[in-house]
């Protein structure tokens, strides 16, 4: 498959306005970019407050491969892949917990919460030779972990960027206001995780959370069943008003501001409705932030009016509502989307619960609105696979880049320029 | 409990498993009190909905809705409609206070679009007594591999 492309073949790829339906459906393409932009850039592995004592860790994946994140004993983060220097075995298997150390189940090497080995058995087994280099071994490190705000990043690269660069100011942002948006300045990762799999390329999923014309038509059953629902005489539950929130006009939605940022990033306005911004546990809050930080710096953060900033090529952060989405490529056409929920620490535990019944409602694979997505990316998957038409459109707004609102898919174009740059 | 207030509750729920897997869902909301819960968590042995992610955690407003769009077909969800079979095995029934809680194991096989599905669980009601017949107050279906890390396709008839 491979030499079907020279070094120019993968970008080209990449159209004006177009991309070829290889793009979602080649594994030749699907293994270059996990070595060509997910072995390459920074991705996301977790929080710290899943690392609050030494010894405290996490298991994560980073571009497929299991790695383990650990604070060690003197404070520090450390991130190493999750086998065995000796035979290749997991050294752990749960997901999450506290350690003095990993040991191998299989012959019992021992590593310390920085990697280090620390021992193995019947160690005058081992020659000299072995012996003199052993104070060196240990579980391979990833080549680099950073911080953003206590958002704990990897990257498989030793060289490039640093995060914060290649974050950029409009994503840095994103996540400064999550943050401000708890009254106490801090936030807990907490409430478990979704998991949604579909059989689509992660691609798919990328361009559809930056596209704002489809929300009024595909997800129209949804918000149908919504307008007509009896309510039982009680109020309209959080659920209810995310699930109208979609119910937004074409107009409106081609109204909204987006943005396209450097590397693939982007960003869109926030939608969501009036009842989800103007209830009484909302007016609470707001008392909270205001007795904090004073009215003015209080309404600063909390005018921070965004939807979706994606992090190109795998991570939505959604400040408003503190949750945070990542990809997970597993084939070409398979892709896990994880659902996250931050906690904001000061804030009244009852926001807590209507951010779990958001991510339910929205990221749970029970969704009433994005198994339709997931849906249209099966069909989608399976019709690219063949007939005579090679290309799919992207041209939406191609000859107005420079005043791009709403459904302008000047947002995908980026990405895919982002693409071909990193596949170049 | 006597043998012949068991094998009402078996048939109830019998009945219930019937009305899913033959999609006569406004009959099969009917079941429900209007204070109902519907709640497949996604933890094992979840303590609670409020503080955790769910696989589903329902009013019956959010049912009713969820109904709304398997109804009438323009999700692109089910359509062609997936078919279900609900098996149920293992019944036990308390009794507490006026309210019942009836045990079962739940197999759930999902056929839709060239493809057949399987899921093992274990699902609990609590029912309360009308007449000859009950509401259910409350139903749970804790799935064997509610949490694996792979995650699920999408689900579109409830358990």
């Amino acid at each position: 498959m491979r030499e079907e492309y020279g070094r120019e073949a993968f970008s080209e790829l990449v159209g004006r306005g177009r991309v070829h339906r290889r793009f979602y459906t080649d594994p030749a393409v699907f293994a270059e970019e996990q070595a060509r932009i997910f072995r390459r850039v920074w991705l996301w592995l977790g929080h710290e407050s899943q690392l609050k004592r030494p010894g405290d860790f996490f298991t994560a994946r980073l571009a497929g491969e299991r790695v383990i994140v650990a604070r060690h004993a003197d404070g520090a983060i450390h991130a190493f892949h999750n086998r065995c220097t000796h035979r290749g075995a997991e050294v752990c298997l749960a997901a999450a917990g506290n350690a003095r150390s990993f040991v191998c189940p299989y012959h019992a090497w021992t590593y310390r919460t920085d990697g280090s080995l620390a021992s193995v058995p019947l160690e005058q087994g081992y020659g000299a030779e072995f012996r003199g280099r052993m104070a060196g071994l240990r579980l391979e490190p990833v080549a680099r972990v950073a911080s953003y705000r206590g958002f704990l990043f990897g990257s498989h690269a030793a060289e490039g960027d640093d995060l914060e660069t290649y974050l950029g100011p409009e994503v840095r942002a994103a996540f400064d206001n999550l943050v401000e948006r708890a009254p106490e300045g801090e936030v807990e990762l907490a409430g478990g995780k979704t998991v949604q799999r579909y059989r689509g390329n992660w691609k798919l999923q990328l361009e559809n959370s930056i596209d704002l014309l489809h929300p009024r038509i595909l997800h129209r059953s949804a918000i149908d069943a919504a307008d007509r629902v009896d309510h039982g005489g009680g109020p309209p539950s959080i659920e209810w008003d995310i699930v109208k929130s979609n119910g937004l006009t074409l107009r409106e939605w081609d109204g909204m501001r987006i943005a396209a940022m450097p590397r693939g990033h982007c960003w869109m306005a926030g939608f969501l409705t009036k009842a989800i911004d103007e209830n009484p546990l909302q007016a609470r809050y707001r008392k909270i932030m205001v007795e904090r930080h004073g009215g003015k710096l209080a309404s600063e953060i909390l005018a921070f009016n965004r939807h979706n900033t994606i992090v190109y090529p795998n991570l939505f952060v959604n400040s408003r509502v503190a949750q945070i989405r990542v990809l997970q490529p597993v084939s070409v056409d398979c892709t896990e989307q994880h659902g996250y929920i931050f906690r904001l620490k000061g804030a009244p535990d009852e926001m807590f619960e209507a951010s779990v019944r958001m991510v339910n409602t929205n990221n749970s694979p029970s969704s009433i609105v994005t198994s339709d997505d997931h849906e249209i990316f099966e069909r989608i998957q399976r019709s690219l696979a063949g007939g005579r038409h090679e290309w799919v459109d992207l041209s939406r707004g191609l000859e107005e880049e420079e005043a791009a609102v709403g459904t302008n898919e000047l947002p995908m174009r980026n990405q895919h320029r982002a693409w071909a740059q990193y596949m170049e | 409990m006597s043998l012949e207030r068991w094998h009402r509750v078996q048939q109830f729920l019998f009945h219930e498993a019937r009305l899913l897997d033959e999609r006569r869902l406004q009959e099969w909301l009917a079941l429900y009190a209007e204070d109902a819960e519907y709640w497949v968590p996604y933890a094992w042995e979840q303590k609670s909905p409020k503080d955790h992610v769910s696989l589903f955690y329902e009013t019956v407003t959010l049912l009713r809705m969820r109904v709304d769009r398997l109804e009438r077909e323009l999700s692109p969800l089910d359509s062609p409609p997936s078919r279900v079979n609900h098996y149920l095995s293992n019944l036990t029934v308390d009794e507490h206070g006026t309210e019942l809680e009836a045990r079962a194991y739940l197999l759930f096989a999902e056929y839709r679009r060239e493809e057949q599905r399987w899921f093992a669980g274990r699902a609990s009601w609590r029912l309360r007594p009308q007449g000859e017949s009950f509401l259910i107050g409350a139903k749970r279906v804790d799935l064997l591999n509610a949490d694996q890390d792979s995650g699920h396709l999408r689900f579109a008839v409830p358990f």
